[in-house]
């Protein structure tokens, strides 16, 4: 049945053979895990509910044991976890969020879409993570929150930017995009601060077939405003009312005590949880693996020609870092020739030219350039390389090849 | 007049309230489409060639210019009231009777809910009360399709046009209904259909479409949804708009779906003509029920009495499980009160709301369990 779903769409896969080296894929990978899976979404199919089920119930409940987190929350995807997060913890119009200069659109666009005002801070050169310096000089009487994003393969200097927030009252909300399994002083990144926001889509190092994130906090109230929010401001509604055998008047009680917050739907797919659930047996090994090619790329590479910096775990003085290779970013000094030179070898990466304070989206904040020289850096020179289980030794050795073999134009 | 050509079989066993998405083959059909997406060398799992195929299926399907596939019915909601410019200082006008999104959407851009009263009977929005409800910050309606029953577009169309507003044709129950002829979702200058599952062409996940004719419209839609800050390998933003994708899977499965999609809906406008059929005679002892029309939505069957919440408890004594969808209209939820005017009232949302009572509406119920709720139904009433 599925061969006919394939026939039907024009440009069948088996036109587009893999060339070269993907900068993500998990297909080999997924055919090992499918009896796994398989048996997971059959639970799915057997109970019959297909968002915010009794599968999403499982996936969480794993989760919590995983993270450590007192609440583990499962959304539709990385965004919703940011969005609900900030309108649990109550911020909205009227406030100021400070987050990074350089990191996806999400952190900035979330609090935008809560009606705040977000206001950027420059990052530092080595993490990428917000600088606690520049967030104090961003601080305003508005200022509510500082939402720190932790990107590539280490958290942000959650030691500076907790300091910072507590003299100025604010609280920490963690944008965790890609940070699953990333531990800051043995703690899992999103339960430093008041609650942080992952992404489970499906390049991350848990990722599901489609949408899906994930909420984690140890606060009871901010939990219980997440999940109401993310099923229309509902809470979970009694048996007799939602048959209609309640009476009339326990029933509009019932529904008059509920309601209280302004909801979206922001429900996970039961079938991606069963996927999740399906690949969270092997995350510790994936992450590992990572870890060993994110070290044989380092080999490679350490003193190729306009390569200026390989990724390096910061180990702060106050506290251990366990870092997450997500990703595999580093910075050159012709990026995006070297991004056409590797296209011509069919290896593909990533780039993330413009940082968020100079997307037009954020035009009426009125920055120009030279406002975050960090930021403004690493968004010329960063350039992702391909990095996940799949990946084979022999690959990361062509990727590295092909990398030294990149003489920019008027290079010797 | 049965639903079916087979003897009725004798079966006790309860019927509950919802059925089972899956028919035959669903099971092997969505295994196969995980494995295949999964595995697919184009590894694209979001908004991939699948989902455009669907929305290029469902256009010609429905006929009309462009259906853009999304994450939820309160996405496409959502992405329709921003593509439509609403926002802070605006007022739109929704049925009081209804699901949250109608009102969180709208305050979910910055404008202001107006409270529309419904017809008691048929439960949408009454347009004589949209008339009453204008004032000079309206800027657009969202008449939405209850239960069985299409909202009067025709009549809603020609006020809005008198005023120009916009119509925001909330059809997320109503895929495949039809009013004069003309498609729902198609009515307004946006639209939306929603595919959760216990919908008319549901799927095994939540996703949604927003329907235009309008390709500036469209084009906006678009790009809201495919600008939005979770976007993947996106590296300029225009607009700030919520993400909103569609998974691979679900596009695949849709895609599958399609050509079986006319003979659920067949079913369940069977059931749905045996109930209203079964019903007519009860009017007399206080049961109101939709009408049989050929050109109703195939969503949930309700019927209206002032004994509802007896009926429930009647007929779950039968094994019979129902559903108030409901409870209460709109305006007297705590997040919408601040938006209902002192005083204002809603009488056809009360009623409604005090009287609607669902019944098991689902292509799997076969003729022994139709007639035994409807002769539970009768039961109670004689």
């Amino acid at each position: 049945m599925g061969r006919r779903v394939t026939e039907s769409i024009p440009g069948s896969p088996g036109t587009a053979a893999p060339t070269g080296v993907p900068f993500f894929t998990q297909a080999a990978s997924f055919e090992r895990l499918w009896p796994s899976v398989r048996r997971q979404i059959e639970d799915v199919l057997d109970s019959g509910v297909y968002s915010n089920g009794p599968k999403t119930a499982e996936l969480e409940a794993a989760l919590r044991t995983y993270t450590g987190a007192r609440h583990a929350i499962a959304v539709g995807d990385g965004t919703d976890a940011l969005v609900l997060l900030l309108r649990a913890a109550g911020i909205g119009p009227g406030d100021e969020v400070v987050v990074p200069a350089f990191a996806s659109a999400a952190p900035a666009a979330s609090v935008a879409l809560v009606g705040a005002r977000p206001v950027f801070a420059d990052v530092d050169p080595l993490t990428y993570g917000i600088d606690p310096a520049s967030v104090e000089k961003a601080i305003t009487a508005r200022t509510r929150a500082v939402l720190p994003a932790h990107v590539f393969c280490q958290p942000a200097d959650l030691a500076g930017v907790t300091d910072v927030a507590a003299r100025h009252g604010l609280l920490v909300l963690e944008d965790g995009a890609r940070s699953l399994g990333m531990r800051w002083a043995g703690v899992h990144t999103g339960l430093i601060g008041a609650g942080g926001a992952v992404s489970l889509c499906p390049t991350t190092t848990l990722g599901a077939l489609g949408d899906a994130g994930l909420v984690l906090t140890r606060d009871d109230g901010l939990a219980a405003r997440v999940r109401a929010l993310r099923d229309h401001g509902r809470t979970a509604p009694s048996a007799a009312v939602s048959q209609g055998t309640a009476s009339r008047r326990a029933a509009a009680a019932e529904v008059a005590r509920q309601g209280e917050l302004l909801g979206t739907n922001a429900k996970m797919d039961d079938v991606q949880a069963a996927v999740l659930l399906g690949k969270l047996a092997g995350v510790e090994a994936d992450i590992a693996r990572r870890a060993e090619l994110a070290a044989a790329y380092t080999r490679h590479l350490r003193g190729a020609p306009g390569v200026r910096r390989l990724p390096e775990v910061v180990r702060g003085s106050r506290a251990r870092v366990d870092p997450v290779f997500s990703v595999y970013a580093i910075e050159v000094d012709d990026r995006d020739g070297l991004v056409d030179h590797l296209a011509r070898a069919g290896i593909s990466t990533e780039a993330y030219p413009r940082p968020s304070h100079l997307q037009p989206c954020f035009a009426d904040l009125g920055h120009r350039e030279g406002d975050f020289p960090n930021a403004e850096e690493a968004a010329e020179h960063v350039l992702a390389l391909p990095l996940y289980p799949d990946l084979t030794a022999r690959q990361v050795a062509d990727v590295c090849a092909a990398v030294r073999s990149f003489a920019p134009e008027g290079a010797l | 007049m049965s639903v079916v050509d087979s003897a009725p079989a004798v079966d006790a066993a309860p019927v509950p309230y919802s059925g089972s998405l899956l028919d035959s083959g669903a099971r092997e059909l969505l295994l196969d489409t995980v494995r295949e997406v999964a595995t697919d060398p184009d590894q694209r799992f979001v908004l991939g060639r699948r989902t455009a195929e669907l929305e290029r299926r469902l256009r010609q399907r429905v006929g009309t210019g462009d259906v853009i596939a999304c994450a939820s019915g309160t996405s496409a909601l959502g992405l329709a009231l921003r593509a439509a410019r609403l926002g802070p200082g605006d007022e739109v006008i929704v049925p009081a009777f209804g699901a949250e999104p109608l009102a969180s959407t709208v305050l979910g851009v910055g404008a202001v809910p107006v409270f529309a009263d419904v017809d008691p009977l048929t439960m949408v929005i009454d347009v004589a009360d949209i008339a009453r409800r204008l004032t000079a910050r309206t800027r657009a309606v969202v008449p939405a399709h209850t239960f069985t029953t299409m909202a009067d577009m025709p009549e809603v169309t020609r006020l809005a046009a008198t005023h120009g507003l916009t119509v925001i044709e909330d059809a997320a129950i109503a895929q495949d209904a039809t009013l004069a002829g003309r498609a729902a979702g198609t009515w307004g200058q946006l639209g939306l259909y929603s595919f959760f599952p216990a919908k008319p062409f549901g799927m095994p996940g939540e996703g949604a479409a927003v329907l235009s004719d309008d390709p500036e419209l469209a084009r906006t839609v678009r790009a809201l949804r495919d600008h939005g800050p979770g976007g993947e390998r996106r590296s300029v933003h225009h607009e700030i708009g919520p993400h909103s994708g569609f998974d691979e899977i679900q596009a695949g499965f849709q895609l599958a779906r399609l050509a079986t999609q006319d003979a659920r809906i067949a079913r369940r406008a069977r059931i749905s003509a045996y109930y209203s059929q079964r019903f007519a005679p009860l009017r007399a002892h206080g049961l109101s029920a939709p009408a049989p029309d050929a050109e109703q939505c195939h969503y949930v069957y309700a019927v209206q009495t002032r004994r509802r919440d007896a009926l429930a408890r009647h007929l779950a004594a039968h094994g019979i499980g129902t559903r108030v969808y409901y409870p209460l209209p709109l305006p007297r939820l705590p997040a919408f009160a601040p938006y209902a005017p002192p005083g204002a009232r809603w009488p056809g949302a009360e009623q409604a709301s005090a009287g609607h009572l669902a019944l098991p509406l689902h292509p799997q119920l076969d003729q022994a369990q139709v007639s035994r709720i409807a002769d539970a139904v009768a039961a109670f009433f004689r």
